[in-house]
């Protein structure tokens, strides 16, 4: 084991590195975007030059270029990105997170070697687990996959995908059997968004953005060896890829909101509050409650290391999370006054867009989407806290 | 090093959570044969030297079972001794505290005039100064040992909402002031103080985090048995998701809580600030423990109320909330 001081002598080069390099390198007209299209060339660039420099993965396996960074450094990081007001690596989110974990965790060694390197290189990935029907009741997916041969053939709808319209490939949920529990029945594919069948339809979010998408699914064949584990394991799967978003995602948003506690400063100042005792009282109590969140993300994670995670314990992490972001975004709106309410072309689902009244809407993302809000507390008073169930078998009246 | 989980044991075996309020007098005299009073000593002045996780863990586990026995005032009392080494008859002095004389430290912001060696006003927030022979007075520019039996020092108790502990004014009215009994005084009282500062903050949060875990685990329990509409009330959605925003809340609140009592180059700021918000979170929990409990919640016939007054209390401890949340804003807009 590295002796402390040495290792924080490693941290304050990572971090002095960072910032040199940050300096030199940081987009900084991003939020100037004027079209879709700039912002996703925006992104692909800022990954590729994240990725070449050995900051775009800190949370990969060692025998990645850039990855098998330690805890701590993998905070340095995510803390010098947000106060240089670099922006989120929204389009590799998902690639990065969700599809990663899967593979890893998952896949099998063919799998592994055809796709991860492509996601070091930029492949897009997109997650379509959602239906019209099926949200927080997630297991009641019904689009259909059938065998036929070598490939599965697929009818059905998926939504809100994040980025799935600039995607290249997807994280699909299927449903191959309707016996027995509905879990028993999901199966897990991996999808060329480019095939034949699928339709992608951009969803009008309430900030203007386009962060979701609707995918259709009308024949579409995906050959069995994109399987992810076995036909009827699909569930399983899932829950490898849902653990990411409740895990490593939220330290990265939460050091980045503690990295960003300076606009919500500015933004005080700017409004002359900063000697208001009342204005004082809030801003110190959201400081606080965000290092609390910091330090139940930095807990989960040793946790999760050591292999002590117990249910309910993302589920704490990321409502703690969601409600504090919002409480951050709320402040600002108080702050920003009526130039909070003069609306921005163009947001891009970030928690840091210079437009309170986008950021406060965006901040509903994290209450709603990878499990909402009230799922999330149901799982800890049920599963964590032995709280009893409902019982089942409601019919309609 | 003694792991923080074991001494948490061996704290939960002499305070067991469901002997809440144990008698006073018997469970200091154990506080004592423990030697818990040795815990963060330092080993030449023949401690244990573990540290303030390890009287955070204890002291945790302790306000689980809501104690009199005043452990967190003796510590400072103690730690107040050890940093003055100036101080007359220190080592013997340090030695009848770790053996369980009672000599806390104050806990709540005391004002004296200090007039050709006379000392004239009062020290509030002392626990249990009956049992004490002496106090350890603290100002803003004075720390003084003050002998309880004394002309011109008198105890005046206020009697509380809180009943599982009690609370002194030691009011001064002339007290001769010999050299000999000042511990710091001007600048070194300032520093002294910041120093006594971050471990009263510990442990004052210590117990609001073991308070609000006991509160909740009481609250699961009565919803799971309590049963109307011909069901548990844990049951209903409602409910479940106000205690699941507890457990949310209590989590968060530990994890500050262990971040900064481990970090030693937390200052007193962060420290206020880490204690308001622990203490926010019991204050919210107990409330709505009483809610959740409905009828018996608002009777004293259910041991809720006493968490509920304690929460209240501790609030008010080593600075109250909006001290230190203004504080904290304050310095980050500075």
């Amino acid at each position: 084991m590295v002796p402390s001081s040495t290792m924080s002598e490693n941290l304050d080069t990572l971090r002095a590195d960072l910032r040199d390099w940050l300096a030199a390198n940081a987009p900084r007209d991003w939020r100037d975007a004027a079209s879709h299209a700039a912002f996703v060339a925006g992104q692909r660039a800022w990954f590729a030059q994240l990725a070449a420099a050995g900051y775009a993965i800190p949370h990969w396996p060692a025998q990645w270029p850039g990855g098998g960074r330690s805890l701590a450094a993998q905070k340095v990081i995510y803390e010098e990105l947000a106060r240089a007001d670099a922006p989120r690596l929204l389009l590799t989110f998902v690639s990065t997170y969700h599809a990663f974990a899967t593979l890893h965790e998952c896949a099998n060694a063919d799998q592994q070697a055809r796709y991860l390197p492509r996601i070091l290189e930029g492949e897009i990935w997109c997650q379509g687990f959602s239906e019209p029907g099926a949200g927080s009741d997630l297991a009641a997916v019904r689009t259909k996959a059938v065998r036929q041969g070598d490939v599965y053939v697929v009818e059905g709808q998926k939504v809100w995908s994040t980025m799935a319209q600039h995607a290249d490939r997807c994280l699909l949920l299927v449903r191959t059997s309707s016996d027995g529990p509905k879990q028993a029945g999901l199966t897990y594919l991996l999808m060329d968004m480019k095939a034949k069948g699928v339709t992608v339809r951009p969803i009008h979010q309430i900030q203007g953005d386009e962060e979701f998408a609707e995918i259709f699914l009308d024949g579409v064949e995906i050959p069995v060896s994109e399987r992810v584990g076995e036909e009827g394991a699909g569930w399983a799967v899932a829950q490898a890829t849902l653990a990411s978003e409740r895990g490593l995602t939220l330290m990265e948003l939460a050091y980045r909101m503690r990295g960003n506690m300076f606009r919500l400063a500015e933004a005080i100042r700017a409004a002359g509050r900063a000697n208001d005792a009342g204005v004082q009282r809030d801003f110190g109590r959201l400081t606080t409650r965000v290092d609390a969140v910091c330090a139940l993300a930095d807990r989960f994670l040793e946790r999760r290391i050591a292999g002590e995670e117990a249910v309910g314990d993302a589920s704490i992490v990321k409502n703690a999370y969601s409600g504090c972001l919002r409480a951050w975004a709320d402040l600002g709106v108080r702050m920003g006054g009526m130039a909070a309410q003069h609306r921005s072309a163009i947001t891009f689902g970030d928690l840091n867009t210079g437009n309170w009244m986008a950021d406060f809407m965006n901040s509903y993302a994290w209450t709603i989407a990878g499990g909402s809000e009230e799922v999330q507390r149901n799982i800890i008073a049920e599963r964590m806290l032995g709280m009893a169930r409902e019982p089942k078998g409601w019919v309609a009246p | 090093m003694i792991e923080r989980a074991e001494l948490a044991d061996a704290a939960r075996q002499v305070f067991p959570a469901d002997a809440l309020m144990p008698a006073r007098d018997a469970s200091w005299r154990q506080v004592a044969e423990l030697g818990w009073l040795m815990l963060d000593l330092p080993e030449d002045l023949g401690g244990l030297a573990l540290g303030r996780e390890a009287l955070a863990a204890i002291l945790l586990e302790m306000g689980k079972a809501l104690p009199a026995a005043p452990l967190a005032p003796a510590l400072l009392g103690l730690q107040a001794v050890v940093a003055s080494p100036g101080l007359a008859e220190r080592e013997g002095l340090i030695a009848r505290i770790c053996g369980g004389e009672y000599i806390p430290l104050n806990l709540l912001p005391g004002a004296v005039d200090h007039y050709q060696g006379r000392l004239t006003g009062t020290i509030p927030g002392v626990f249990e100064a009956d049992m004490a022979t002496h106090i350890i007075a603290g100002t803003a520019d004075l720390y003084a040992l003050i002998p309880l039996d004394t002309p011109g020092v008198t105890l005046t108790e206020h009697r509380l909402w809180d009943e599982s502990r009690r609370l002194f004014d030691v009011v001064l009215d002339g007290f001769a002031l010999r050299p000999e009994l000042i511990l710091a005084d001007g600048q070194a009282a300032w520093e002294l103080h910041d120093r006594l500062s971050i471990t009263a903050q510990a442990c004052v949060a210590a117990d609001c985090l073991g308070g609000a875990e006991a509160v909740l685990a009481m609250t699961i329990d009565y919803l799971a048995a309590r049963r109307q509409f011909d069901r548990p009330l844990a049951m209903f959605q409602a409910l479940k998701h106000r205690v699941a925003d507890m457990k949310i809340a209590l989590t968060g609140a530990e994890a500050l809580f262990w971040s900064r009592v481990s970090d030693p180059s937390s200052n007193p700021l962060q420290m206020g600030a880490m204690k308001a918000h622990c203490a926010q979170t019991f204050r919210d929990i107990a409330e709505d423990a009483i809610q959740l409990h409905g009828g018996i919640g608002l009777t004293q016939e259910h041991p809720c109320h006493h968490f509920f007054k304690r929460a209240f209390l501790n609030a008010q401890l080593c600075g109250p909330i909006e001290y230190w949340e203004e504080q904290t804003g304050k310095q980050a807009l500075s």
